[in-house]
């Protein structure tokens, strides 16, 4: 674990950090129950603050918000609709290393898919699981790996690059909620260190998404898998 | 949270009953005007509506949550909609962290907003005067730094000292509630 980010905790919760900090603090987070608590209660000073500047609403305002919400409908993404169909099969560990070995063998791989299943396959005192492609991108590959001694889980991925505008966004999909698990811009070999923690059952996927990533996924799952 | 989730328009509108005093009063200040703080109130609620299924009661309670969209929301706002003199008046206006309280009917707000006030008075007035660009300007720590030529260690150490202080003098009002 990394040390605590006591001095920032504050800021974090009025979202006054510049985003590489935030991040980090993020990071941090989805792995310290300690500094979440005390993340929250910062949270819920800056909302008693919040709470004395309150004012009468245009009575407006009301009206638009639940019409809108009654006009537009339940506010499922894509994702989740997704995981309501079954889910990917589960590859044991070692038969997908085979498979992703003898498929780099098969010499018509680029050469960032031979080194992706040497990475995988190298890999030890972790829980890998392989996330399935689910054909809607070509030349995506991934791996969901977690790490015995508790470090932070993280993506191996093998990636194309992102459509014009649009960055990689893993998730971690527990019960029907996504977790944004973080993003990448990157092509080619690459690992991706989530910031949401991965539980037995959750499942991990990975979308594109708009530059700079979204709070909710918009697009289908070109990897998944349930760890 | 778990009915909007469903997708029940009832349920937002129960959350907005609750909430929608707190969240619009803090968006006037963040934008400084109604029309804008309309807007980006409505923005907030439909982006909870959106996003009922991401959130984690393991990370904090609905209302910070939802506070947290709105902030993100005005400062979205300021940055894409808002014209310059808009911006150079809402930091101007953030002059103060606690302005003319505006308390709604309920007794037990009215003592809550004596006690935030006599919270607020017991800070130094570097402090004070930080944490309110903090809160009302929509400036990161770095920038707030640069705008009041401070360093940015000091702009951190303010933020963290005046919350801390805050957090511990507010703590009974924000068990539970």
């Amino acid at each position: 674990m990394t040390e605590h980010p006591l001095d920032d905790l504050a800021a974090f919760a009025l979202g006054v950090l510049d985003p590489e900090e935030s991040a980090r603090v993020e990071r941090h987070l989805a792995s310290c129950a300690s500094c979440r608590a005390e993340t929250q209660a910062f949270a819920e000073t800056a909302w008693v603050i919040a709470e004395t500047q309150g004012r009468d609403v245009p009575s407006r305002v009301r009206a638009a918000i639940v019409e809108r919400a009654r006009a537009e409908g339940p506010g499922r993404s894509s994702l989740a609709d997704f995981f309501r169909r079954p889910v990917p099969l589960l590859v044991p560990v070692a038969l997908a290393a085979v498979l992703v070995l003898s498929l780099a063998g098969y010499g018509t791989a680029r050469r960032d898919a031979d080194r992706y299943a040497a990475v995988v396959a190298q890999t030890v005192g972790a829980k890998v699981v392989p996330l399935a492609a689910t054909g809607a991108v070509g030349g995506i590959r991934g791996s969901l790996v977690i790490p015995a001694n508790g470090a932070a889980p993280y993506l191996i991925l093998d990636l194309p690059p992102a459509p014009a505008g649009k960055t990689w966004e893993a998730w971690v999909i527990r019960g029907e909620t996504p977790l944004r698990a973080g993003i990448t811009d990157e092509r080619g070999l690459t690992t991706l260190t989530l910031s949401a923690s991965v539980a037995s059952g959750d499942t991990v996927a990975v979308t594109s998404e708009p530059a700079g990533g979204v709070d909710a996924p918009t697009g289908d799952p070109v990897l998944a898998g349930k760890s | 949270m778990a009915r909007i989730a469903r997708g029940d328009p009832a349920a937002l509108g129960e959350l907005y009953d609750r909430h929608g005093r707190t969240v619009f009063g803090a968006l006037y200040r963040m934008l400084g005007a109604p029309e804008p703080a309309e807007e980006v109130a409505q923005d907030t609620f439909h982006a909870v509506w959106r996003r009922a299924g991401t959130y984690r009661a393991d990370r904090g309670s609905v209302r910070t949550w939802l506070l947290a969209i709105a902030r993100n929301a005005a400062i979205d706002w300021r940055r894409t909609k808002g014209r310059r003199t808009d911006r150079e008046a809402a930091i101007d206006e953030a002059a103060e962290l606690v302005e003319e309280i505006r308390v709604d009917d309920r007794v037990i707000a009215s003592l809550r907003a004596e006690r935030v006030r006599a919270a607020v008075a017991s800070l130094p007035a570097e402090q004070r005067i930080v944490l309110s660009l903090a809160f009302w300007s929509g400036l990161s720590q770095s920038e707030i730094a640069a705008r009041t030529r401070t360093p940015l260690g000091t702009v951190k150490s303010r933020v963290r000292l005046g919350m801390s202080k805050l957090r511990d003098q507010l703590r009974p009002e924000t068990e539970g509630a």
